[in-house]
């Protein structure tokens, strides 16, 4: 018996001894390591919905048109010019002398090949939606393709750099299941290998067609919890983080070791407001009400004192980098008196109960402090709200989309990273929507306009005459555009990009 | 011995019968799966095929052995979030969990055994006090703040170790030292109570009267007894230890089965969330198995008794 014991502990010692890894190969020198709270649930990005999906793919995948990050306009990538040939047809010209990880060359049959995978219904592909004015892809020659689609398509070139090309031999010979953990791109970095929920490890793309990366190895982490982030930043153990709240700023500049950069991003912060009783009746379906909640709120002495300036003020859900903002149009200003007026004209002369479904803070900073201050302005003007916290993302997502999230709710957008108007007026404010509490077929009506001209002036108009419309309707209550704080070691140089989308390829080792 | 041995695998099978049912329980607790898994605007003719497909259609107890059948084989469907095998997820993420909470147990030993063995020994005295505060202390602090507080020590200030991941030994200090820290003061307590009522027994006087040397006795003696109820409260701790670990988990970016376990929970997963419920009862049970032989091994009144 005691023999017996002794043995089976020895046993399961040296189980535990064999089952762990050994220490990576790697030296720290030619590694950039980048980390993330959260991984991505597969490596077929038109299969995900995650940013993250986004991010690494820009790593491995190449996209046939990418943003400049300096002047934020779509320049060719894979592709090297496009035109609209007429209202439903674009034609797209290839770079030549590209090749996929694996050898083969990439022709105007990857492209065909991979827009077909992403189209077919019965493929279920998460990108579809992005890509559903495509009617068809047909192959001019091994370097020019043209794309069929329904109607006008002025989104076509900014849609572009939210697809990776993926080759057509992969796709017929490997298959979908393959894919999800085997990417083969023509980017800049290689998957070395995948350790689910710990870490990716990339290695350089010698044969990469564009400029060579700095650093031979990526290493990308998962830590999930934001306290280990920082210290890994300031320990030396990360080299990038991002998504850095507020208040911890100071705490790494004055490390030494590591400098804080903020960037503008594309993506609008609001509460909604449930216009269409999606959760059933409610106080905001009175214009009035909305006024009122709008008139409230000093978000501008908010975005000064609570988020130490790291937000840009907005007339309406538009983001002042999309296409299509009205630079015209000037923010609701706080005027409580008028806000009270308004809520006794309604019927609500004592005030009024409101539940205020909030979230966590996974995408905008400090949104608990910030949901402190609004909730506290509202109640000067009549508001009783009542918080309901719900901690988990993906539950309050649900409800949202589940018509759950009335009478009131944190929201931002984040526009797919399309610069453009269309990109969250359709989402988050078009009738019937997943994530709209907006209905006004004034507005959808303006949508579709938008939607059916390539003119960009025409377009301009258009949405000029569109946040009009939801100013003076207080569609919801507009807070502001948010601005994303990265952390970065001081032993590189890392330019915070505007689109959410962290690029290790740009970054380079700092000079000393 | 072996009658003993006999009969706890009897009770052994029954418990994993039952895990078994509300493992296979979770999917039909939370309502109806197809709503889950199709999107909003689906038809009610896919609906229909894929209330056929996932085999709702037949009787619960046909569901139920189509279930077990397979969950014996390791089958527990693919993972409707990341569309892998839940088997392979879970087995991926169920080692460093292993390691985890066995070097946790076996800091929370090195750390309890000698201190709990002085206390008893020193009774009323500034040691017994000093760690009867330590205890306290233990008890009272958050697993997740003595992690965060080990980081900014150990890897922001002094660099001496790294603040997060897996893979080489330097890994397992933090972690391990934070999960022990909360298991050491109920087990030091444990052992300080266990000692001080064995010294008082009336064959430790026995023992001192034949003229067995001191330390003989302590470690022989009264140890030995002593830790009987040790050894049963550390296997009843193992799940709380795995509690533990999903803290652990998530502060030390350690890619362990429990933090899994509450991310496929979030995620509505469930073949993730069966598969490991199921496994880690298994392990819970085994442990619990394990325990009991042992003591039924120590004691010997216990193994009659059954």
């Amino acid at each position: 018996m005691r023999r017996l014991l002794v043995a089976s502990l020895a046993l399961l010692f040296a189980v535990g001894l064999g089952l762990v890894p050994p220490a990576s190969a790697q030296t720290r020198e030619e590694t950039l390591i980048y980390s993330l709270q959260s991984d991505v649930d597969n490596w077929d990005p038109p299969n995900s919905v995650l940013r993250e999906a986004i991010i690494l793919g820009y790593h491995v995948f190449d996209h046939l048109a990418v943003r400049d990050l300096k002047t934020r306009r779509v320049i060719p990538n894979l592709a090297t010019s496009w035109k609209a040939v007429d209202d439903t047809t674009w034609e797209v010209k290839l770079r030549q002398g590209v090749k996929f990880h694996d050898g083969t060359p990439f022709t105007a049959k990857d492209v065909k090949a991979t827009f077909d995978r992403v189209l077919n219904p019965a493929n279920k592909m998460t990108a579809r939606g992005n890509h559903a004015k495509i009617k068809a892809v047909e192959i001019v020659d091994d370097h020019t393709v043209r794309f069929k689609t329904d109607g006008p398509y002025p989104l076509f070139v900014e849609r572009l750099t939210a697809q990776v090309m993926q080759s057509d031999k992969v796709i017929r010979e490997k298959g979908h299941e393959w894919m999800q953990e085997n990417p083969i791109g023509t980017g800049p970095y290689k998957l070395v290998k995948w350790s689910r929920k710990q870490e990716h490890l990339l290695v350089r793309n010698d044969d990469y067609w564009g400029p060579k990366p700095a650093f031979k190895y990526v290493r990308i982490r998962i830590i999930p919890e934001k306290a280990t982030e920082i210290a890994e930043l300031l320990s030396g153990g990360v080299d990038i983080i991002k998504a850095v709240p507020p208040d911890q700023m100071d705490v790494i500049n004055k490390s030494g070791g590591a400098r804080t950069a903020t960037s503008p991003i594309l993506r609008t912060a609001m509460l909604q407001l449930d216009q269409a009783a999606r959760s059933g009746p409610n106080p905001f379906t009175d214009v009035r009400v909305r006024r009122a909640a709008n008139l409230a709120v000093d978000s501008d002495a908010i975005i000064k004192h609570v988020l130490n300036g790291l937000g840009d003020r907005v007339a309406t859900g538009i983001n002042p980098m999309a296409f299509g903002w009205d630079a015209n149009l000037k923010p609701y200003k706080q005027d409580i008196a008028q806000a009270k007026k308004l809520l006794a004209d309604a019927g609500f002369p004592n005030g009024v109960d409101i539940t205020f479904n909030e979230g966590p803070p996974i995408v905008e900073p400090a949104i608990q402090q910030t949901n402190d201050a609004i909730v506290a302005d509202m109640t000067k003007a009549g508001f009783r709200v009542k918080r309901n916290y719900i901690g988990d993302n993906t539950v309050l997502v649900a409800r949202i989309k589940d018509g759950k999230g009335g009478p009131m709710f944190n929201w931002s957008w984040g526009y797919y990273s399309v610069f453009d108007a269309d990109a969250i007026l359709y989402d988050v404010f078009k009738c019937g929507e997943n994530y709209s509490y907006y209905c006004n077929p004034a507005l959808d009506d303006l949508i579709s306009q938008g939607r059916s001209t390539l003119d960009a002036k025409r377009r301009a108009e258009i949405y000029v005459k569109a946040q009009k419309l939801l100013f003076d309707d207080a569609a919801y209550l507009y807070k502001w555009g948010l601005r994303g704080v990265w952390g970065i070691s001081n032993r590189v140089e890392y330019q915070a990009p505007a689109d959410e989308v962290d690029r290790m390829f740009t970054v380079t080792p700092r000079k000393k | 011995m072996k009658r003993y041995a006999l009969r706890q695998i009897a009770q052994l099978a029954v418990v994993i019968v039952g895990i078994s049912m509300l493992a296979f329980a979770i999917l039909h607790v939370i309502g109806d799966p197809v709503t889950l898994l199709l999107p909003q605007n689906a038809g009610k003719e896919e609906y229909a095929r894929y209330y056929k497909l996932l085999g709702l259609d037949q009787p619960i107890y046909v569901q139920y052995w189509k279930f077990a059948s397979r969950a014996v084989q390791g089958d527990f469907g693919k993972s409707w979030y990341t569309d892998t095998p839940a088997f392979k997820l879970v087995m991926e993420r169920m080692p460093p969990t292993l390691y985890l909470t066995t070097a946790g147990l076996g800091m929370a030993l090195l750390i309890s055994l000698p201190l709990g063995i002085v206390a008893a020994l020193k009774r009323h005295s500034f040691v017994d006090n000093l760690c009867t505060m330590g205890a306290v202390m233990g008890q009272a602090m958050p697993i997740f703040w003595l992690g965060i507080m080990l980081i900014i020590i150990f890897a922001v200030r002094l660099k001496a170790l790294p603040a997060s991941g897996y893979g080489t030994w330097q890994h397992f200090l933090m972690p391990a030292f934070t999960l022990g820290a909360f298991l050491a003061p109920i087990t030091m307590r444990l052992v300080r109570s266990g000692v001080i009522e064995v010294m008082n027994m009336e064959y430790i006087k026995t023992a001192r009267a034949k003229g067995v040397a001191e330390w003989r006795v302590v470690v022989k003696h009264a140890f030995r007894n002593a830790c009987i109820p040790v050894i049963t409260v550390l296997g009843l701790q193992f799940g709380q230890l795995l509690g533990g670990a999903i803290v652990t988990e998530t502060v030390f970016a350690w890619p362990g089965v429990a933090t899994l376990t509450v991310d496929s929970i979030r995620n509505q997963d469930f073949p993730v969330v069966q598969c490991a419920v199921v496994l880690l009862a298994l392990i819970i049970v085994s442990i619990n198995f394990v325990v009991d032989m042992i003591v039924g091994y120590i004691d010997p009144r216990i193994r009659v008794g059954a």
